[in-house]
């Protein structure tokens, strides 16, 4: 009982790519991303001519934006905000992924509560998080356990409902099996569910981190003028949007890499699942 | 005998949330009771017309990310190269927290309604095209072949006969999503934008503590979000059974 089949490394033994093919592939990908690079090209010097002849308020030019964002980088309020937001993302982030993994695996193995609770974990779900920045100014107040909790509130809930699917979806025979070897509920858990459960809890926790970043940005613009979007909110009151540009910009980058990494996460641990299903 | 569960637990927590309403400070958590109360005083007051202009507000900004969604999704998911081109932009405005472009929209539009559906649409715009081109781009080929060979040789004709039927689970997804995000969209715009609808009323109740008032008046905004992804999910479940 040491090693389960799913904990199985697969090791297709591929060889390494001749020299030949490795320059077709690079002469493809070049091809392939001639018509991106020259789209973006163009987009920038549209944005940019646009920019100088109209309002610089309206459409500031990318020239201005990148000297927005040097402007922020030298006082250091960017890193300071950047440093503001992460941590208030990463810490909701952690507090949904603690609570949200043992709630979901309880949910998944408890039918009759999973069909009590859900539809509460649902409303809150389809709460939209502005309109209770109110009640969560009467509970927290302004400050950072505010925000924290206004993060993980939307954040929690994906991670408890991918789990408990995650779960419910064990393979039954796998079950079956480690019972039969006489597994308690602890260990049944910890080698068969939890292990044939991660591709769901990693759908979940890709879902999750995208709530995340929506939850940090509402409670910096709504609850507390800080951090990442304590900067846009300040700089386009007072017009300055290369500033504030600067900042959306920041955000983007920020969230495309984070959910990005979490779907590539889940992309891998998806074809794990599927050659351990095969074999 | 389904629902006993269900009021038994429900008994369980409101009546949680009654003691705890009653015992402690009614500012912070009125009781459930005190809730039930205001939802009840502004049913007969304020709430029908602010729920209908948050509704005409949701179903502007909606219905326009819908068809230009489904346009421009099933353009891009037919040709490689925009696809290539222009996704890296769609997931990056996808992975932007909608909010953030939210001041940016007041200086282009201003406070008016053009500003708030705009913030409708790009709330519920992206998952409806990512949807779409995703389910176009994966049009299975040997139905494309099938009806290439049986004579369907314009664009329009394989889009019509062929993309658009075999992306129907993938629209109707996208909907799902785009119509949950739209609702969002909507309390964001009407409360940052310019207080309207149901927004008025959670900024008043909010800004005076009648927390009773403040509970009632978020209320509607999950339901409408449940009923609407709920109804949603039963019309791709239909799908689902025809496209099988």
């Amino acid at each position: 009982m040491s090693t389960s089949p799913l904990s199985t490394p697969a090791n297709g033994g591929t060889s390494g790519p001749s020299p030949r093919g490795a320059w077709v592939r690079v002469r493809g990908y070049a091809r392939d991303m001639t018509p991106p690079a020259l789209a973006l090209l163009v987009f920038l010097a549209a944005w940019e001519t646009l920019g100088r002849l109209t309002d610089p308020i309206l459409f500031a030019p990318p020239s201005r934006v990148w000297s927005g964002f040097l402007e922020l980088l030298e006082t250091g309020r960017m890193q300071r905000a950047f440093g503001i937001t992460m941590n208030a993302l990463s810490v909701s982030f952690l507090l949904s992924v603690v609570v949200g993994l043992p709630l979901g695996l309880v949910l998944g193995r408890w039918k009759l509560l999973s069909d009590v609770v859900e539809p509460y974990l649902d409303a809150i779900y389809a709460t939209p998080r502005v309109v209770l920045v109110p009640l969560i100014i009467l509970w927290f107040g302004v400050g950072y356990e505010g925000r924290v909790f206004l993060i993980w509130l939307g954040t929690f809930i994906p991670i408890v409902i991918n789990t408990a699917i995650g779960v419910r979806n064990a393979r039954r025979d796998l079950v079956e099996v480690a019972t039969s070897f006489g597994a308690d509920e602890r260990q049944l858990a910890r080698h068969v569910i939890l292990p044939g459960s991660v591709p769901y809890i990693m759908a979940g926790l890709r879902i999750a981190m995208g709530r995340a970043l929506v939850g940090v940005i509402v409670a910096e613009i709504f609850l507390d003028l800080t951090g990442l979007g304590g900067i846009i909110q300040t700089e386009s009151a007072y017009f300055r949007t290369h500033r504030m540009l600067a900042a959306v910009l920041v955000i983007a980058l920020l969230g495309t890499v984070l959910i990005g990494a979490f779907g590539w996460l889940e992309k891998r641990f998806a074809a794990w699942k599927e050659s351990a299903a095969s074999s | 005998m389904r629902y006993l569960k269900h009021l038994v637990f429900a008994l369980v927590v409101f009546g949680a949330w009654e003691a705890g309403g009653r015992f402690g400070n009614p500012d912070v958590l009125p009781p459930f009771s005190a809730v039930v109360a205001a939802f009840v005083d502004i049913l007969f007051g304020p709430l029908p017309a602010a729920l209908l202009e948050s509704l005409r507000l949701l179903v502007i900004g909606f219905s326009t990310a819908l068809a230009l969604g489904v346009f421009l999704g099933l353009i891009v998911g037919r040709y490689r190269w925009l696809d290539r081109t222009l996704s890296p932009y769609f997931s990056g405005l996808y992975a932007l927290p909608t909010v953030a472009l939210v001041p940016l929209v007041l200086i282009w539009f201003g406070f008016d309604l053009s500003g708030r559906v705009v913030v409708v649409f790009l709330a519920s715009f992206f998952p409806i095209l990512i949807n779409v081109y995703q389910g176009a781009r994966d049009t299975p080929p040997d139905l494309l072949e099938v009806a290439r060979s049986f004579g369907v040789r314009h664009e329009w004709g394989l889009v019509r006969r062929v993309v658009i039927p075999a992306a129907v689970p993938f629209i109707l997804a996208g909907v799902r999503l785009g119509i949950g995000r739209g609702v969002v969209g909507m309390a964001i715009a009407e409360v940052y934008l310019r207080l309207s609808g149901l927004g008025t009323l959670i900024a008043t109740y909010g800004s005076s503590f009648q927390t009773a008032y403040l509970i009632a008046a978020i209320l509607p905004l999950p339901f409408l979000g449940i009923v609407l992804t709920k109804l949603l999910a039963l019309l791709e479940r239909r799908f689902q059974v025809w496209s099988t």
